[in-house]
């Protein structure tokens, strides 16, 4: 076992599962979407991102790729919710409810990309 | 580029993840700590709130309390927070700035340099191995030839000392062991504009290395090469090296030249000297009985090769231990009268201090002019940094290795044609060459003569390639042209073909009625205002035709034509 390795796979797979749980619920119903788990799970997705770079093989550059769009997808989510509450000073609901989880979807997409690159790294190298 | 982004990101990936954790916690803390905004009521920081309030905290712009005042509870996390997240910047731009300073990841971002600058040249260009005393001469000469050259020594301090020189075309450096492939590959072995590759380590296997590895790279290349050794000039030369230099070798023959025959020394010393010299009284060494100081390598090939005109030499050797000394020799110090004496130093006509120490060759010298003034002497010079206190010893003739190699290999490159007219030149008899040193001197009086080639063809003569094209230029003409338009209409010429290549053959000094053809190479000697007067009339047509015709025809288009048509109203008579 190596402890590198359970970190890595640890991070990438707490990105999809968080990424996940903020997505799951209702696209009118801004009670389903915790704004904590969106902050997690970019916070998760950025060290995941740090941890993919500096790899050097083709399978990492993939990694990495994946991953660069989970933070931008997540961090445009984050931008529409901020400037929905702050600059117009409304509350979450209708169309901008819609981008923002729209956008964690596209998000929970690369991430799960992600996840599956890893499954098919692990069964490669049998050990 | 890609490597330098991994290495920065690796080393950076610890101090990274740290920033983004801190920022983490500290943001949620803000969220999660109840307020009061400036009506009393409770209030809690949004997210966007939170991260604006830790961006200008850890970066230490300080806003200060925004938008409300903080309670005692945020203002104790705010505490925490602060040092947490400015801690956490100085150790990422720690990492930062010892990435930039650590050697190696310096050393890649200067070989990446080297590598694109190498990529993006786009002018001729020489490699040379090695900045030693040869390699600084040679790269001052060709950069005031405007050539460029790209340096590679594994001697940091000789890089550096590069980078401080000035340059009047600035070479590009690499510090790095050129015996790898990788290396030359990068250095530009392969690269379209490379014209050759030349290398002057003091050792003969890097030598040897470099030469094979080049080789293999790319068969066309140039290559000129400096060895120590006969073995190691032999084994250089077996696979197609275009010039081998042995300092030693080369000197000896030299001196040799010098006793046999001075006419030839002198061809081999102007067309290998640095040009730009008052022609000076060649040294006239008296063939008789000569003292060779010192049984090293120089001194042995001195040994053969004065052995093979004959001459009665005597060596004096201090170290017993030295197998195969020639019968006769002397034991003893060279610095000593007593040495010397019994050497026979009263009535020899010349002495060659040969050691490989620079005190002792200075002091023998000293020691002979005392005991004998009318001697000869010659003395070799190990370090260029001595190079004034032998300027000083009023020799005779003066070895100077580096100098002997750089002026050499300096001619090759400016003359490539210059080796194999040496080659032939010197199986001349002493009376041929004689003849061709009074024909040079009758070109450039007493200058240096100045060497240069000239190549028939749309590049490098285009007014010539037209004409030779159209009709027939005897080799005469464009000699004779250059006098004219030099010293109006005096048929004399100031400039002289030495060697002339046509596809495969070679012919030495081409008669005066030769037909010039195109693609000939002319190998020309003379005067400096005759080198540049001849680009001139090669370069410009217009100047090349009244040369031909001998009077000044019109330039442009309209006066051609009116030229014409008053030619045909009055036919000359």
């Amino acid at each position: 076992m190596n402890s590198e390795k359970v970190i890595f796979a640890f991070f990438i797979v707490l990105a999809l599962t968080l990424n996940f749980g903020f997505f799951l619920g209702g696209m009118d119903n801004a009670e389903h979407h915790n704004i904590y788990e969106l902050f997690a799970a970019i916070v998760i997705s950025l060290v995941s991102t740090i941890l993919k770079v500096g790899d050097r093989t083709h399978l990492g550059a993939v990694f990495l790729a994946t991953s660069l769009v989970a933070d931008l997808q997540l961090i445009a989510a984050a931008v529409v919710w901020g400037f929905t509450a702050h600059v117009y000073g409304e509350a979450l609901q209708g169309h901008s409810l819609a981008t923002v989880i729209s956008l964690s979807g596209g998000a929970l997409l690369a991430n799960i990309i992600s996840v599956v690159l890893l499954v098919a790294e692990t069964m490669m190298v049998r050990r | 580029m890609q490597n330098l982004i991994f290495v920065l990101f690796r080393r950076l990936r610890l101090p990274l993840i740290t920033l983004i954790i801190v920022y983490a916690v500290s943001i949620i803390g803000f969220v999660l700590i109840p307020g009061i905004d400036d009506q009393g009521n409770p209030w809690k920081m949004s997210f966007f709130h939170a991260f604006y309030f830790v961006s200008f905290m850890g970066t230490t712009i300080g806003f200060g309390e925004i938008p409300y005042a903080f309670t005692d509870a945020q203002r104790f996390w705010a505490l925490l927070t602060m040092y947490a997240t400015v801690v956490a910047w100085l150790y990422g731009v720690g990492v930062l700035l010892s990435v930039f300073q650590d050697k190696a990841f310096l050393r890649s971002l200067k070989t990446h340099a080297f590598n694109r600058r190498i990529k993006n040249i786009r002018e001729p260009f020489y490699i040379i191995c090695g900045y030693g005393d040869t390699g600084s001469q040679l790269t001052h000469a060709l950069a005031s030839a405007g050539i460029l050259s790209v340096v590679i020594d594994s001697n940091e301090d000789r890089i550096n000392e590069l980078e401080a020189d000035d340059f009047l075309v600035p070479p590009i450096s690499l510090c790095a062991d050129v015996s790898l492939s990788e290396i030359l590959e990068n250095a530009g072995v392969t690269h379209p504009w490379c014209l050759g590759i030349i290398t002057l380590a003091n050792d003969d296997t890097v030598n040897l290395t470099v030469a094979v590895i080049a080789e293999l790279l790319n068969p066309d290349l140039r290559l000129i090469s400096r060895a120590e050794t006969p073995e190691a000039e032999a084994n250089i030369l077996s696979f197609g090296a275009n010039e081998v230099i042995n300092p030693f070798e080369t000197f000896a023959s030299r001196l040799a030249l010098a006793l046999k025959s001075p006419g030839l020394y002198c061809l081999y010393d102007w067309m290998t000297g640095p040009s730009g010299r008052k022609m000076k009284e060649p040294p006239v060494p008296k063939v008789g009985k000569w003292i060779i100081c010192g049984f090293g390598r120089f001194g042995r090939t001195l040994y053969d090769h004065l052995d093979d005109e004959g001459i009665s030499l005597r060596v004096i050797e201090q170290d017993r231990e030295i197998r195969d000394l020639p019968s006769g020799s002397i034991i003893g110090r060279p610095t000593e009268a007593l040495a010397l004496t019994r050497a026979g130093i009263e009535e020899a006509s010349g002495i060659i201090a040969a050691t490989n120490e620079d005190a002792n060759n200075l002091s023998i010298i000293m020691t002979a002019e005392e005991i004998n003034p009318s001697i000869f002497c010659i003395a070799r010079e190990n370090q260029s940094k001595n190079a004034h206190l032998f300027q000083s010893a009023n020799l005779d003739m003066l070895m100077q290795r580096g100098t002997v190699i750089s002026n050499t290999i300096f001619a090759f490159i400016k003359t490539p044609m210059l080796g194999d007219f040496l080659r032939i030149v010197s199986r001349f008899k002493n009376d041929k060459a004689n003849e061709l040193v009074s024909r040079i001197i009758g070109v450039v009086y007493d200058d240096t003569p100045e060497l240069w080639e000239i190549c028939i063809n749309e590049k490098d003569a285009p007014a010539l390639f037209e004409v030779v094209k159209k009709q027939q230029i005897l080799v005469a003409d464009i000699l004779c042209g250059v006098a004219i338009a030099e010293c109006d209409k005096s048929k004399h010429s100031i400039a002289l073909a030495l060697f002339l290549k046509r596809g495969k053959g070679n012919v030495l000094l081409p008669e005066k009625n030769r037909i010039i053809r195109e693609n000939d190479r002319f190998l020309m000697c003379g005067t400096k205002e005759a080198h540049q007067q001849m680009l001139l009339v090669v370069n410009n047509i217009n100047l090349l035709e009244s040369v031909l015709s001998g009077e000044d025809l019109p330039a442009g288009w309209l006066f051609r034509k009116l030229r014409g048509n008053k030619k045909a109203k009055n036919p000359p008579s």
